[in-house]
């Protein structure tokens, strides 16, 4: 049976020669939009970007986006992605999107949309285009939600979504559903689990459901958004890690307020983590974990904005400090792993109409949120607090 | 201070008047159809115009940045088209009347008429409910 990472690629396959033929491309119907942008960052003492902690141009974001309205109700969307983040996450060329977009249901005030194939996340605040620059606040997102390890299955899946909109006497509203799974690639197993994990790590489903609702007239925004998804680990010949599965149930709630000159949001979320063998046989740990982000942005001119925002990470909620750690690894994983508390202050400077530069300052006080995820590298990472700034110059068309 | 804006309609959509409901569901890119099957093709001034600023926050009730931010969330996600940008409210004037499905706006102090476009009337909220 062919496997559904293969049909993605033979779809995308026949998509780009599709639209390459001069029989689409003269049509109005197709659009194309893209980015490119590249920055400079540093995280000191710590492996976030680099194990070595100096300047880095590893922060490169390039994109190219096509779309076809095959008819006033079905449009097929598609677009490939450059990422490179150092450490932060898998560098290389993805298929970050492929799926037919079909409008089901169609009334006055609200509509029904089925997505099939591979899709973004729609269901959290900027989840669905974190990779974008010129749409992010900030270079780095909150990693209490936007975890960069993570980064790979969180931002999308194979599958469908259902999503449903509409307008009524009280506001406008948004319904959300998915359901799929994301194939996940030798190295980024590696940054989830380390360098001595020689097997393969799958995600079995991920399953979401979002709910936003806007009132009438009203200038704030609520939401909330569900996640379970399971994982399975099968070990390989030469492995420091044994069969084993994991779970996490997320349950995420959202708010947002938008004046005229400046906007805050906040996003919490509530995680239950559950582990089954794979770091060995027998070996048991279900977390709650728990983080939090505030974020204020005062549009200053029109092509001015600065952005404060202070992020909230704990790994275990019953044990905040992290010292649960210290007990379980027997002295080997510092308490500082458990938790993660940034502050952030930014800006974004609109220098053209497609050009911007943003630069931000990041205090970070523990290691909670850093690669691998599950059995931490201490040895770089030996610095409670630690500082990292970015500065990313970018273009979009 | 800019006038205020009047929307208009390419002939072929046939249809005479909107709720301010449905006029955001249009310019936010969620209905892409008119009531005839024929499909919704936006057309939008400047973020910078404004007219287009006036036209955002008292027709649609939102800022212009909230737009420009929903339009490019739709666009690098997959989930829809933005709107396309015209220069001047001459452009507008021309594109929608030659273009079917065309929606945009323009001064109501414009001069529409033998061109090929319709004014809408914009129903207040609730009205159609």
């Amino acid at each position: 049976m062919m496997s559904k990472r293969k049909g993605i690629r033979i779809v995308a396959g026949l998509w780009l020669g599709f639209v390459m033929s001069s029989s689409v491309s003269a049509e109005s119907d197709v659009a194309w939009h893209g980015f490119v942008s590249q920055g400079v960052m540093q995280a000191s003492k710590s492996n976030f970007v680099n194990d070595s902690g100096d300047v880095s141009f590893k922060l490169t974001e390039v994109g190219l986006n096509l779309s076809y309205q095959i008819s006033p109700t079905l449009r097929l969307a598609s677009q490939a992605v450059y990422l490179n983040g150092g450490n932060r996450y898998p560098e290389g060329v993805r298929l970050d999107y492929l799926f037919l977009d079909w409008n089901l249901y169609s009334a006055e005030n609200w509509q029904v949309n089925l997505n099939v194939g591979r899709f973004k996340n729609y269901h959290w605040l900027y989840s669905s285009t974190r990779d974008i620059p010129h749409t992010r606040p900030s270079i780095i997102l909150p990693q209490s939600l936007y975890y960069d390890a993570f980064r790979d299955f969180a931002k999308g899946n194979d599958g469908a979504a259902l999503l449903v909109q509409g307008d009524g006497t009280l506001g406008s509203w948004e319904l959300n559903w998915s359901y799929g799974d994301t194939p996940i690639e030798r190295a980024l197993t590696k940054t989830l689990l380390g360098d001595a994990a020689g097997g393969r790590l799958e995600q079995i489903f991920d399953h979401q459901l979002s709910f936003y609702f806007q009132p009438r007239d009203s200038f704030s925004q609520f939401g909330v958004a569900f996640v379970n998804s399971d994982f399975e680990y099968l070990k390989s010949e030469q492995d420091a890690f044994v069969d084993g599965r994991a779970n996490t149930r997320r349950i995420i709630v959202n708010y947002k307020y938008s004046a005229e000159f400046w906007d805050f949001s906040t996003e919490a979320i509530h995680e239950n983590v559950n582990y089954q063998n794979m770091l060995f046989p027998g070996y048991q740990q279900e977390l709650y974990s728990q983080g939090v982000y505030f974020q204020g942005r005062w549009f200053a001119t029109s092509n001015l904005t600065l952005l404060a925002r202070l992020d909230l990470f704990d790994m275990n909620k019953n044990g905040r400090g992290g010292e649960w750690l210290e007990l379980q690894s027997n002295g080997q994983i510092p308490h500082y792993f458990g938790y993660s508390d940034t502050l952030t202050l930014g800006t974004t400077y609109r220098l053209a109409d497609n050009w911007s530069l943003q630069a931000e300052v990041h205090r970070i006080k523990g290691t909670g949120r850093l690669s691998p995820a599950v059995l931490p590298d201490t040895e770089i990472n030996d610095s409670e607090y630690w500082n990292m700034w970015a500065v990313q110059l970018m273009y979009w068309f | 201070m800019a006038s205020d804006a009047q929307i208009i309609v390419n002939a072929d959509t046939q249809i005479e008047s909107l709720s301010q409901a449905q006029l955001r569901r249009i310019f936010t890119m969620r209905q892409r159809q008119w009531p005839n099957g024929l499909l919704i093709k936006v057309f939008v001034l400047p973020n910078q115009n404004a007219l287009h600023q006036h036209f955002s926050k008292s027709q649609l009730n939102m800022f212009p940045y909230q737009l420009e931010r929903l339009w490019n969330k739709l666009v690098y996600s997959g989930l829809s088209e933005r709107p396309i940008e015209v220069y001047d409210e001459q452009q507008m004037l021309q594109v929608v009347a030659q273009t079917p499905g065309a929606i945009g706006y323009i001064s109501v102090a414009e001069n529409t008429s033998g061109v090929g476009v319709i004014k809408l009337a914009i129903s207040e909220e609730g009205d159609d409910e």
